[in-house]
């Protein structure tokens, strides 16, 4: 097939792999040449900012513009839990004892919360089958004075770290109780409207924004079918005064003071019917 | 033969299935969102469905539609057989296994991740899996694709590969450089995440390495509508090709400046430099220099075909062209689409404008107008034109199909036009549902609703393309072989090495790749930020 007018392709190809090279590479040249010497340097001299630091903050190597000053760390945050999910932390949780929880759950918490996590009085909550993470949490922020009760305070003081992880384990891994879909089937609309869709109008987002499993709410947010009517009501109304305020970015302090009387108890009757 | 007709119609109809799919949800989506459906379903369903929406149209469509279209392209251009046959079956298999795995997982609401995924939110791993198998296929397809053009040169010593092959295969291997930044996101970061492996992930990171592939994937869609531009439409217009260089520097230029340029999509994000940012937006601006090639090539080409067929004067040739034919149609209604799409673009390539339209709607209306409108209409005039080669049967009227065009181009500008409006506003994306009830969002309503409309034509062009198609299957007409690739004004009888294989544009590519994001993602691993933890949605 060689046909003999052809010249040699290497020949014809040498002048467009020179070009080519060095029209590309030109452009990259320039582009880098502009984006991190000459722009950073002359609106780092406008800004106060020096040559190096400039041309450092332009290739990310240290923080901030180099067009503007950086602004002044403010005050430091007061956070309202002390919890942080490290995965430090995370290991801590995903070690925890089931066996070793047991013990500790029949010499402390039983009296309460029950060997299953089915508590004894409408104003204890139920823990069987609550997310790990939920009653680690909680028992942490008891620990450190995030949050406040008469009892559980005095507990959860008196408990190691590794130990809230086994409790919270344990407490994860009992059954929880059949679903009463009967109940459901009583609510009124609007309660069922407010877990699904929230009411913009209000700036109240969707129950089910969260605490729906699975939702992709913040890890330690606890799962509320089956939940005892009486202890719902009764954190809601303190979340709306303030009373308990360890919810970070007071997430449901905001939500709990937009909610009605009716609303708040509408919504403990939704959960504590339970659903799956 | 036959066999290879029967691999092309297996991969465009399950393009085209999941296409049909995707836009009775898409319908749906831009009803629950406007005033006359709110509050119709929950917003679970809202992004359940724009995952299917997303990971059908984005995935599924695109990525067996060019398998079947470099295929088809592989055997007609270089008349020779496929190499691999085989191999192509098993690929178009594990496909197809990837994509019944993803779709399971999202429609049992273990995926509504959206398609761009966004760690920390983690999906079902078999969600990630199934994807992952996509895009093995679609290697195979690549690797299909270099070997029959290098099997093609081993028999054509020093003469020049088709224009339509050297497009083909330009694309196969951008798309070997576009995944790797997918491939390394899922397989090193997500997967394990969904799996617990690992509990926490770098968010910069996967994003960063997501903007690899981000914008060329685009590209990747994008390039069997330039195919069909450069190879197939002079010929549809009874003309030749102005150029068949510009072609192949068109194609080369793609690959090039698809992928040093995704950090475009990251200028808001705080981790990268203003320097880093700065060198790749000025890579992006040098993008649009193919499109602007092309636009002056195949307008040319167009010209020729006008004076040919009797034009005369300024713009009498524009008047002259066979506007009937679909081809030439669907050229004309891309070009005005990528007119509008094009200049939105640009707005998004700025650094200071898009920080006004960042995260709204407007960016939603760009890429369902520059993709789903210049692009997609592209596949359909390519679909009309090759269907009747795989089947030998014809159209009983092309009237149908030119309403079929028609309808898709109006529907989209009247649905994005709006849309690109309320992005203006400030409605903002990625979101369930609207308050009509708020005053400022209020005002919003009535172009929400024109917008649904221009949905709601889609829709049905949408019905009527599958439509077409069906009754082509049922039409007793033959088709009459007809030459179906354009030849150029001077056809190429020797070409320079580098306008006929991509030896020298992998080597440049890579200098532009390791100056781009070598910093950019070595910086994670030389100071890791801090990690966010796995949020999962099943």
């Amino acid at each position: 097939m060689s046909d003999p007018r052809l010249s040699d392709p290497h020949v014809l190809d040498q002048p467009w792999r020179i070009w080519a090279s060095v029209v590309v590479i030109g452009i990259l040249l320039f582009g880098a040449a502009l984006g991190v010497l000459i722009i950073p340097v002359v609106q780092g001299r406008g800004a106060g900012i020096d040559m190096y630091t400039a041309i450092c903050r332009a290739l990310g190597i240290l923080p901030g513009s180099p067009a503007q000053p950086q602004p002044a760390t403010v005050s430091p945050p007061t956070p309202v839990s002390q919890v942080v999910w490290t995965p430090e932390v995370l290991q801590i949780l995903a070690r925890g004892n089931t066996e070793r929880g047991r013990a500790k759950v029949l010499e402390v918490c039983v009296a309460c919360h029950g060997e299953q996590g089915v508590s004894v009085s409408p104003d204890y909550p139920n823990l069987n089958g609550q997310s790990g993470a939920a009653i680690y949490k909680q028992m942490h922020d008891y620990r450190t004075g995030s949050r406040a009760n008469p009892l559980m305070t005095g507990i959860a003081t008196a408990l190691e770290e590794p130990i809230i992880a086994d409790v919270a384990a344990y407490y994860a891994g009992q059954p929880k109780r059949n679903p009463n879909p009967a109940t459901l089937g009583e609510l009124p609309a609007p309660i069922v409207r407010l877990v699904e869709l929230g009411d913009p109008n209000r700036n109240i987002p969707p129950c089910a924004a969260c605490h729906r499993p699975g939702s992709g709410g913040p890890i330690e947010t606890p799962i509320l079918s089956e939940q005892g009517h009486a202890y719902l009501v009764q954190q809601l109304r303190m979340y709306a005064s303030g009373e308990r305020r360890n919810d970070v970015y007071a997430r449901m302090r905001t939500i709990a003071a937009r909610l009605t009387p009716g609303e708040i108890d509408g919504l403990s009757r939704y959960y504590s019917a339970g659903f799956r | 033969m036959r066999n290879v007709e029967r691999l092309c119609l297996a991969h465009f109809w399950v393009a085209f299935a999941a296409f049909l799919v995707a836009a009775l949800l898409g319908a749906w989506q831009m009803w629950v969102r406007s005033p006359l459906g709110a509050n119709v379903g929950t917003p679970s369903q809202y992004f359940l469905s724009v995952t299917a929406h997303g990971v059908a149209m984005a995935y599924v469509l695109t990525t067996f539609f060019i398998m079947g279209f470099g295929y088809f392209v592989a055997v007609t251009a270089l008349a020779r057989p496929l190499p691999g046959k085989a191999w192509a079956w098993g690929a178009f298999w594990v496909a197809i296994a990837g994509v019944v795995l993803a779709v399971a997982t999202i429609l049992t609401g273990q995926a509504s991740v959206l398609f761009t995924f966004y760690p920390p939110l983690t999906a079902s791993p078999w969600f990630y899996i199934g994807l992952v198998l996509v895009v093995i296929a679609s290697w195979v397809w690549c690797v299909l694709m270099l070997v029959a053009m290098q099997a093609w040169k081993r028999e054509n010593p020093g003469r020049p590969v088709p224009l339509a092959m050297f497009a083909t295969v330009a694309n196969a291997v951008m798309w070997l450089w576009t995944t790797v930044g997918l491939a390394v996101e899922l397989l090193f970061q997500v997967i394990p995440a969904a799996f617990g492996f690992i509990q926490t992930i770098d968010v910069g990171l996967a994003r960063t390495l997501f903007s690899w592939t981000l914008h060329a994937i685009v590209y990747f869609w994008l390039i069997p509508a330039y195919i069909a531009f450069y190879t197939m439409v002079p010929r549809a217009a009874g003309g030749r090709l102005y150029s068949d260089t510009m072609g192949r520097l068109t194609f080369i230029l793609f690959l090039v400046y698809s992928l040093p340029v995704g950090m475009h999509h990251l200028l808001m994000d705080p981790e990268h430099g203003n320097g880093t940012k700065f060198i790749q937006v000025l890579l992006t601006a040098f993008v649009s220099v193919p499109t602007l090639l092309t636009i002056f090539t195949i307008t040319a080409s167009l010209e020729i075909a006008g004076r040919l067929r009797g034009g005369r004067g300024l713009f009498g040739w524009i008047a002259a062209l066979p506007w009937e034919r679909p081809m030439v149609l669907a050229t004309g209604l891309s070009f005005v689409m990528l007119g509008f799409g094009g200049f939105g673009g640009l707005i998004n390539m700025g650094y200071g404008m898009n920080a006004m339209v960042h995260n709204t709607s407007w960016v939603t209306a760009h890429f369902h107008l520059i993709f789903g409108g210049s692009v997609v209409i592209m596949y359909f005039a390519i679909a009309y034109e090759i269907w009747p080669r795989l089947t030998g049967r014809e159209y009983p009227s092309l009237a149908s199909l030119r309403l079929q065009l028609w309808l898709w181009f109006i529907g989209m500008m009247v649905m994005t036009l709006p849309w690109h409006w309320l992005g203006l506003q400030g409605q903002w994306r990625r979101v369930a549902n609207f308050n009509y009830a708020d005053p400022i969002i209020a005002g919003w309503g009535p172009w929400v609703i024109v917008s649904l409309g221009g949905g709601l034509v889609l829709l049905a062009s949408a019905l009527l393309f599958v439509g077409n198609l069906f009754a082509l299957h049922r039409s007793a007409a033959m088709a009459v072989a007809r030459p179906l690739y354009a030849l150029a004004v001077h056809p190429p009888q020797r070409v320079p090495a580098a306008l006929n294989g991509f030896g020298l544009w992998n080597v440049l590519v890579l200098v532009l790749m390791l100056m781009a994001y070598g910093w950019p993602i070595a910086q994670f691993v030389i100071e890791p930020s801090p990690a966010a933890i796995v949020h999962r949605v099943e």
